[in-house]
């Protein structure tokens, strides 16, 4: 914990001493930064763009680790499907995420539509891996058990396979959340009227420095929340059992 | 009760069974033996359903089956408790009567005390004593016994064989219990039949267990 404020002191120190020497135009201290900041949150610009890009973020995950949870457990579960989604995720991996976001953007316009399906696009593959991965993992002695036993369908999901493939599954939605929240990012800057990666380009335009960097601090801030607030508290909760002594 | 008619088996080009029958009546515990590799867990699975018989056929009791693995195979995100009742939920049983049935069993098989341990915080004998308190608490019409005290050493070995022992005793259970050490069989078992070099099953005359027992150990004493 120590060295963890340590390394954010010395982030904040590196940043002080870059912003005296770079020009004020291009690079705005910390203390500008947090005066721009509390500028856009007294009004209701922050909020606004803060959540039209939740909720793309939300939704955009949402669909795209729900479509790559499923496909991952069908393929799991069986070869051909497995065999059947290769190409799929090779195509998905392999495509630049700047070429999806002008293909979007040439299919469906600027906008909501365009975001949540890029954030959807990216984040697919990297569930759909972990997911196979995670039930291939799943010890096949115990699904053995729960045959022998007439578990349901239901009962060896909930009571082995689910358990069994927690871990790579919530590494793989960490994973997803911070590709998607660059991508949703990225989505928003060249193909979207608003959300935060636009009123970040804006800034940009007008070379408005401190408020450039307020919306990275916000992000930032986005990003830690998902990550400290929901998904470490939900890796905790899922994986309980492996802080029983070994 | 369990019959095996004509029953061939094969894996791939391995013919494991050819034309193998194999009577077990009501109640009857019958000891297979063999040594590894011999096809017993072959056997057992093809009882148990888990794998299915190439030609011939095999019927079993209607009603649960218990099955004892040689390692415990439980669930190690779920306590002793919840591990023995979960095999009850798998059976319809509502949550709350599962709990305290699957307690009762952890007290038979002498685990009082230990309902919320985890796998990992259990011994290998305790960790095998709740998953024959798992194949016990289904009230199972037929018992499947596959080595289950192959990993464990001999004191361990002779504590658990005497609770088994105790629980058969007490209930209505058709056993089969497969092992490739012989005297283990004659402590528990009514009738054993030998898995043959050839595959094929012979049954053993035990009007005279000690003498079996002293004719087998002189035989594995004679590798040495």
């Amino acid at each position: 914990m120590l060295f963890s404020i340590l390394g954010a002191v010395a982030i904040l120190v590196l940043w002080e001493v870059l912003s005296l020497y770079v020009n004020r135009a291009i690079m705005a201290s910390p203390a500008e930064t947090a005066v721009a900041l509390a500028r856009l949150a007294w009004g209701s610009t922050l909020w606004v763009q803060l959540l039209i890009t939740l909720k793309r973020l939300v939704i955009g995950l949402a669909v795209g680790a729900g479509v790559g949870l499923i496909m991952g457990v069908l393929a799991g579960l069986d070869e051909r499907a497995r065999s059947f989604f290769e190409p799929v995720r090779w195509v998905g991996m392999t495509i630049p995420a700047v070429i999806l976001v002008g293909l979007s953007m040439l299919w469906f316009g600027l906008g909501d539509f365009t975001v949540i399906f890029m954030v959807a696009l990216i984040v697919i593959p990297t569930v759909y891996i972990n997911t196979l991965s995670g039930i291939q993992g799943v010890d096949g002695r115990l699904v053995e058990m729960g045959r022998v036993y007439r578990f349901s369908r239901r009962l060896l999901l909930t009571e082995i396979y689910a358990p069994g493939m927690a871990m790579p599954v919530m590494a793989g939605l960490t994973l997803a959340t911070g590709l998607g929240v660059r991508a949703v990012v990225l989505a928003e800057v060249l193909g979207a009227m608003s959300g935060i990666g636009h009123a970040f380009t804006r800034a940009m335009s007008l070379l408005e420095a401190p408020e450039m960097f307020a919306w990275v601090v916000v992000l930032l801030a986005l990003m830690a929340v998902i990550e400290f607030g929901v998904l470490r508290p939900l890796k905790r909760r899922v994986t309980r059992w492996r802080k029983v002594p070994q | 009760m369990i019959r095996l008619e004509h029953v061939t088996k094969r894996f791939d080009s391995l013919e494991v069974f050819r034309d193998l029958s194999l009577h077990v009546a009501d109640n009857q515990i019958v000891g297979v033996v063999g040594p590894s590799g011999s096809g017993k867990t072959t056997l057992l699975k093809l009882v148990a359903g888990m794998v299915q018989a190439d030609e011939g056929t095999i019927a079993v009791d209607p009603g649960a089956i218990g099955y004892v693995f040689q390692e415990p195979r439980l669930l190690p995100w779920r306590t002793s408790l919840d591990n023995v009742a979960a095999t009850l939920r798998a059976r319809g049983w509502e949550k709350t009567e599962a709990r305290e049935r699957a307690a009762a069993w952890i007290e038979r098989v002498g685990l009082k005390g230990f309902e919320d341990y985890h796998p990992a915080e259990l011994s290998g004998g305790m960790a095998q004593r709740v998953s024959i308190a798992r194949a016990f608490a289904v009230d199972p019409r037929v018992l499947l016994l596959d080595e289950p005290f192959s990993n464990v050493d001999l004191a361990l070995k002779d504590s658990l064989m005497e609770i088994l022992q105790r629980i058969i005793r007490e209930g209505q259970t058709t056993v089969m219990y497969v092992t490739h050490d012989l005297t283990e069989a004659l402590r528990l078992a009514d009738r054993i039949v030998e898995i043959t070099p050839e595959r094929r099953l012979r049954e053993l005359d035990l009007s005279d267990r000690r003498a079996v027992a002293a004719e087998w150990l002189s035989a594995s004493l004679g590798k040495l």
